[in-house]
């Protein structure tokens, strides 16, 4: 086994990382780049409380290694706000109370976001397969789904400009 | 009685749109679990477990793997003072669980090392060269296996293995099937269901020379954790510190000691270094606890005309390898079973029988779902062989405010009779469905708090701290546990509209046992009503203490009455004729030789019967497709009608309504425990089926307004109760749809296409 | 825990394939990971060295023409299967089967060469592309082979491809005539991997008559199951109620089922019966009305 250096580019920062391979992801964020809002919660890729955005797509950071990922762009919880100013996906969720405990948001808001990206006007059956390998154990998804809903709306449009 | 004048009372800040105060924390990433929680020094620990489901420990030899480059430490049993602790502190001979046993484990999965290293995987790494020498006893795995004379003792003493009786009776129920027309009995049995936070079992504990014990740890009751590990150390509880500050879910899973919390105190205790212990989902599925399975068998009387005459019960449930909250979960599934109803004559039997399988415990709904899943399709079944509305059969035999369930419980708030109305309707709309669907609903009730004290605590159940600055914001010191159904910010509201302020004046301190006031915690739906009532009576403290001043400043005649709302001190009838709030906490503290104006509210039920000091009442309605081939179960639509008394948090209200649908359809369908000689089959997320955003239904909830005078602001439960309803109704739906009666849950497709097919053949015999 | 291993990073094909010759028996491909992962994590694979070929561009490509047919490259992913316009229009089942396999995330990383070689006995792609007669196209640092599709698998979670070979490309002919293709797989939640699935290609006469069928099972053995005796009865008829009955039985016999805590075996042969059944009616309602 020989340690490589990676660099990887987390909310805009460079990181410059020294890993033993077989590091995942998820991994990689949270024990050495040390943000903890991305969380896990199985050792099978089925809970989705790991997702974070990789360039545009949301993808399991539990089911990547970090050296694949080497230079690319990836978004987590804490990227989402722009110098203290809420994305309208978190405004979204905060309207909806679509968190209870928590664990499962961060997951949560990447998935979406990374739906959102792609399709900017889900329809609510959309919005519920694209969350479909999140498990959130508080809410019932419903209030998730609305508070996607209400940024297809175009409901924090005008804030966020 | 639904709503009294009280309740007219105009409310500033109950029931509007707020965003829950811990919100922004949570969508930014920025809340720390004790799963996140990094300490400097910190080591790692991993839990070695049990590969059988019965043995004795011989030996234990961990040099190999104190060998091992960077492990710190291997505890054992031995290694503790060896309590056998419960929650059931009152009563010893249910204080049965060792968490690092000493002589003998009961459970595939229970703990029996513990290993502290450097990092995670050295951990891990070191389990391999533990080397435990047990002698394989025979396991038992099913209550009634284990009631048999010839079935082998898992606890010493314990004859036949029952663990816990319970008995609840009132009436005569003899008499009472005389007198009745009709009479059927069945057979059920309801499985387990894990609580599956999605934050597994997580605990950092740093133990420093000064004899201090830190410990964050995910739960629902720090007070209790703290009280508990003091138990099991031989410590003061003055000296451990339990910080539960943000908590990945609970469901009734998380008020117990676990082997997560334990084997991170031994192991710093041991190396005076913080060590940090994460369950994986595995061992999260085999190593905790679950929702008790039971066997239930219920023989109901009713006359021609849907009086009802008497109900009879027994219960056999799988207790596993220890009690836990089990005797409670026995005791209420007795007493909910008999909900939402006035039965004259009831009685109930229940054992509670110890197996070599996961404990099982409190869970949302604690013994309430599978007491409705038996009784509301009986009475559904019932109402069909008699040619009953079985709505109105319901609402004749239902409960009312004013009601008394004999020598158990009063009931002073009861939204049901509305609640049926609703329901009715809804069903009236979808008029006749197509072919292969079918709707169904159940009822239920659920407490808001118990009123026993199993615990033994010297402390109220609840008690409630305030504190007002000199800038006019609030601290909120409380017990209670934020475990995300949103407590923080329902005392916060209740706070805001007593002083008269805006939420955003509140800061709430919650979670910590060195810094607030011991509450008895999350569980049992206690916190609304019971640290609601203490932090109303220390927000009225304060308030009062304020008011002095400002009827000494403004020099009123006696008969004027003052109040505070959005932060205007003023005089009732002359609202406009006032001062500032923030004003009135300059003078008052002038006035009291600058001491900072101190409320405080306690709260502790008394002569409210046997169970709690209010109920909160449901119904669940499903429109379920059913397709009769293959026997998948889809939802389609459902209706919730619901009193929770006086919604306090509107926004939490309906989340705690959807989520308690979806964990609850979970367990009518899908959430299946199967075990093989004692071992649990999918212990993982590939393999146990929970429901998913693809699964969920529209979920609309018509709330229904009432009061109750025991509550704060005539608040009671919300979101528990509601997890008791829903597999009953589903199984109501496919009777409705197929005509077939399901007996066991989950319901689970083979069991529907069998079912079909007895009923195709019977159909045939009878002609 | 993940076993050590050296992480090798080849920039074409050519240099991929060198890598695996280098490293024969102690090395492992990895491309989205998806699968891999997970048993790496288990302990079930461990490996010195891990070839990541996620990022070979060359074999990401979905093509078409009318003579050769569909070539789509190993490292094409679910998603932009999922996506593709042009599979919307020629090969209709694949999207549509691609929207019930596993997450958005999964599907956004997880690649088609990566789920075949994986030869999971409950994975949704090969049923179906055994079904459209695929052939898929495995190389090494000697040259290249051409398997059917159906042949490839011969055991759990094992193929016919040497330990230097690697999955290039997945090769489906042009659709025939009046052929249609369903797809479907039961599974409690939507989608989950399934409990079984079925994969039925039907071609019809003018009449309506079905002259060649297809009927292939997923998770109904430790390999796809091409259950040829519901073939026989399906071709030279219409496919009227009793006739789909009779190939959905036959069907459920050509099955070799396990019992798992999800269905047994019992359970297992009767969803084959229904599934295949509907699937046949679907497959030739769709045929039917093609030009
Ligand atoms: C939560 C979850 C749900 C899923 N649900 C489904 C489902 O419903 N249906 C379904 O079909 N699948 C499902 N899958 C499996 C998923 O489709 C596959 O894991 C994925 O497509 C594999 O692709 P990959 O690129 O990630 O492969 P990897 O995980 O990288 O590799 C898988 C295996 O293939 C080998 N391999 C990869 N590429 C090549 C190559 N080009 N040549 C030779 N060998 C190679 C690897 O060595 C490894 O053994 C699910 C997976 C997850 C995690
Ligand atoms: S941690 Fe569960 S999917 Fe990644
Ligand atoms: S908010 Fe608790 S798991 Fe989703």
């Amino acid at each position: 086994m020989e340690k490589k250096i990676i660099t990887l580019r987390v909310n805009k920062q460079d990181y410059e990382l020294y890993i033993n391979p077989k590091t995942l992801l998820v991994e990689a964020i949270r024990d050495y780049i040390g943000l903890t809002g991305t969380k896990r919660g199985c050792e099978t890729v089925s809970c989705g409380a790991c997702s974070v955005l990789v360039g545009d797509l949301a993808v399991k950071a539990c089911s990547v290694l970090a050296m694949q990922c080497d230079g690319m762009e990836i978004t987590t919880s804490e990227g989402l706000e722009d110098n203290g100013k809420l994305a309208p996906i978190q405004k979204a969720f905060l309207d909806e109370g679509a968190y209870q405990c928590g664990f499962c948001t961060s997951g949560m808001l990447m998935t979406t976001s990374g739906l959102l990206k792609e399709n900017a006007n889900p329809t609510k059956q959309e919005v519920k397969e694209a969350i479909e390998g999140n498990i959130c154990r508080c809410t019932g998804y419903n209030s998730i789904v609305r508070a996607v809903e209400r940024v297809a709306k175009g409901m924090y449009k005008e804030e966020s400009l | 009685m639904t709503t009294t004048s009280l309740a007219k009372e105009k409310l500033h800040v109950i029931n509007t749109h707020v965003h829950n105060i811990d919100g922004i924390a949570k969508v930014t990433g920025r809340a720390t679990y004790s799963f996140d929680v990094k300490l400097p020094g910190m080591l790692y620990g991993k839990i070695l477990r049990s590969p059988h489901p019965h043995a004795k420990i011989i030996n234990i030899d961990a040099s190999k793997a104190l060998a091992l480059h960077g492990v710190k430490a291997v505890v054992t049993g031995k290694d503790t003072l060896g309590v056998k602790q419960g929650i059931w502190r009152r009563y010893s001979e249910l204080c049965d669980e060792q968490i690092l046993p000493v002589e003998k484990v009961r459970y595939i999965g229970e703990p029996v090392a513990a290993v502290a290293a450097i990092t995670e995987e050295i951990a891990e790494a070191a389990l391999d060269l533990i080397e435990v020498e047990y002698e394989v006893l025979e396991g038992v795995y099913e209550p009634y296996e284990a009631m048999k004379k010839e079935a082998p003792e898992i606890h010493e003493g314990v004859e036949r293995n029952i663990n816990v009786t319970r008995h609840i009776e009132w009436g005569d129920v003899e008499t009472g099937f005389e007198q009745a027309d009709y009479i059927r009995e069945d057979h059920f049995f309801c499985g387990g269901q894990a609580h599956m936070c999605m934050e597994t079992r997580s605990a950092v504990a740093s133990y420093t020379p000064e004899g201090k014990l830190t410990i964050y740890h995910s739960n629902q009751s720090a007070y209790y954790m703290q009280a508990l590990m003091a138990g099991v150390l031989g410590m003061k509880e003055g000296n451990v510190r339990v910080i539960a500050q943000y908590v990945g879910g609970g469901f009734g899973g998380k008020f117990e000691l676990d082997g997560a919390i334990f084997t991170s105190c031994i192991l710093s205790m041991k190396l005076h270094r913080p060590v940090k212990v994460i369950y994986t989902r595995e061992e999260d599925f085999i190593a905790t606890k679950r929702r008790t399975p039971m066997h239930y068998w219920v023989r109901t009387g009713i006359k021609k005309d849907g009086t009802f005459c008497a109900r009879e019960a027994r219960v056999v449930s799988n207790g596993g390898a220890y009690t836990g909250m089990g005797a409670t979960a026995l005791y209420l599934t007795g007493f909910f079973h008999s909900f939402p109803y006035r039965w004259e004559n009831y009685r109930y039997d229940g054992y509670r029988v110890y197996t070599n399988t996961l404990p099982s415990t409190s869970m949302r709904g604690f013994g309430a779902p599978q007491a409705m899943f038996c009784s509301e399709q009986q009475l559904e079944w019932i109402a069909a062989d008699l040619g009953l509305d079985p709505i109105e059969m319901r609402r004749k035999n239902g409960h009312y405010a004013g009601y008394e369930v004999p020598g158990q419980a009063f009931i002073a708030s009861c939204g049901l009779d509305e609640a049926f109305t609703v329901m009715k309707e809804w069903i009236a709309k979808k008029g006749k469905l197509p072919a292969n669907r079918g709707i169904g609903f159940s009822a239920a009730g659920f407490m808001s708090g118990g009123i026993f004290n199993w615990f033994d605590t010297p402390y109220s159940f609840s008690s409630a701290v305030v504190t007002i600055n000199q800038d006019a914001t609030v601290e909120l010191h409380i017990g209670a546990t934020e475990i995300g159904q949103g407590s923080n910010t329902t005392m916060a509201i209740i706070a805001a509209e007593t002083l008269g302020v805006k939420v955003e004046d509140i800061k709430v301190h919650s979670g910590d046992t060195d810094h607030c006031p011991a509450d008895l915690g999350a569980w049992g739906s206690r916190q609304t009503l019971m640290t609601g009532n203490a932090t109303k009576r220390a927000c009225e403290d304060a308030k009062a203490q304020l008011l002095e001043f400002a009827y000494a400043k403004m020099g009123l005649n006696i008969v004027y009455d003052l109040d505070i709302k959005d932060r205007w001190v003023h005089i009732v009838a002359r609202p406009e004729r006032g001062m500032p709030f923030d004003e009135l906490v300059t003078i008052a503290l002038r006035g009291k030789d600058g001491q900072r104006i101190i409320g405080r509210g306690f709260y502790t039920p008394h002569r409210k019967g046997m169970i709690s000091p209010a109920y909160s009442y449901m119904l669940q309605g499903v429109e379920v497709d059913i397709d009769p081939e293959t026997g998948k179960i889809e939802l389609l639509d459902s209706l919730t009608a619901h009193d929770c008394g006086q919604p306090i948090n509107h926004l939490g209200l309906i989340g705690q309504l959807e989520g308690a649908f979806s964990m609850a359809a979970g367990y009518g369908y899908l959430e299946y425990m199967p075990y093989e000689d004692g071992k649990l089959m999918n212990p993982n997320l590939v393999d146990y089926k929970m429901i998913r955003a693809t699964e969920m239904p529209e979920t609309p909830i018509h709330d229904i307004d009432t009061y109750e005078p025991e509550g704060p602001y005539g608040a009671k439960e919300a979101g528990e109760g509601l997890t008791n309803p829903t597999a009953a109704a589903i199984g109501n739906a496919i009777f409705h749809a197929l005509g077939v009666q399901m007996k066991e849950c989950p319901i689970r497709p083979h069991m529907i296409v069998d079912a079909l097919k007895e009923k195709a053949e019977k159909e045939k015999a009878g002609k | 825990m993940i076993h050590d291993f050296t992480y090798l990073k080849p920039g074409t094909v050519k240099e991929a394939v060198a890598m695996l010759s280098d490293h024969v028996d102690e090395c492992k491909i990895i491309c989205g990971g998806q699968s891999l992962l997970i048993v790496m994590r288990q302990g079930l694979i461990a490996t010195d060295y891990l070839i990541d070929i996620k990022g070979l561009k060359e074999l990401d490509y979905i093509k078409y023409d009318d003579k050769e047919g569909l070539k789509i490259g190993a490292t094409t992913t679910h998603k932009s299967i999922e996506k593709s316009a042009l599979l919307k229009e020629k090969y209709p089942v694949l999207p549509i089967m691609e929207e019930r396999l596993a997450s958005l995330q999964t599907r956004n990383w997880g690649t088609i060469g990566g789920n075949l070689a994986h030869a999971d006995a409950a994975g949704d792609p090969a049923p179906v592309l055994i079904a459209l007669d695929a052939k898929i196209k495995v190389g090494s640092k000697a040259g290249e082979r051409v398997f059917e599709l159906g042949e490839f698998y011969t055991d759990l979670f094992e193929t016919a491809m040497n330990h230097e070979e690697m999955v290039l490309e997945v090769q489906v002919p042009p659709m025939a005539p009046k052929t249609a293709c369903a797809y479907k797989k039961f599974n409690l939640l939507q989608n989950d991997m399934g409990v079984v699935g079925v994969a039925v290609k039907i071609t019809v006469d003018a009449s309506g008559t079905c002259t060649d069928a297809r009927v292939i099972l997923g998770n109904a053995g430790v390999t796809p199951v091409r259950a040829k005796s519901a073939e026989q009865i399906l071709v030279g008829k219409k496919l009227d109620e009793a006739v789909l009955v009779k190939a959905g039985e036959a069907a459920a016999d050509d099955a070799d089922p396990v019992s798992d805590i999800h269905a047994s075996e019992e359970f297992r042969r009767h969803l084959i019966k229904v599934l295949t059944k509907r699937m046949a009616r679907q497959a030739w309602e769709q045929a039917v009305k093609l030009g």
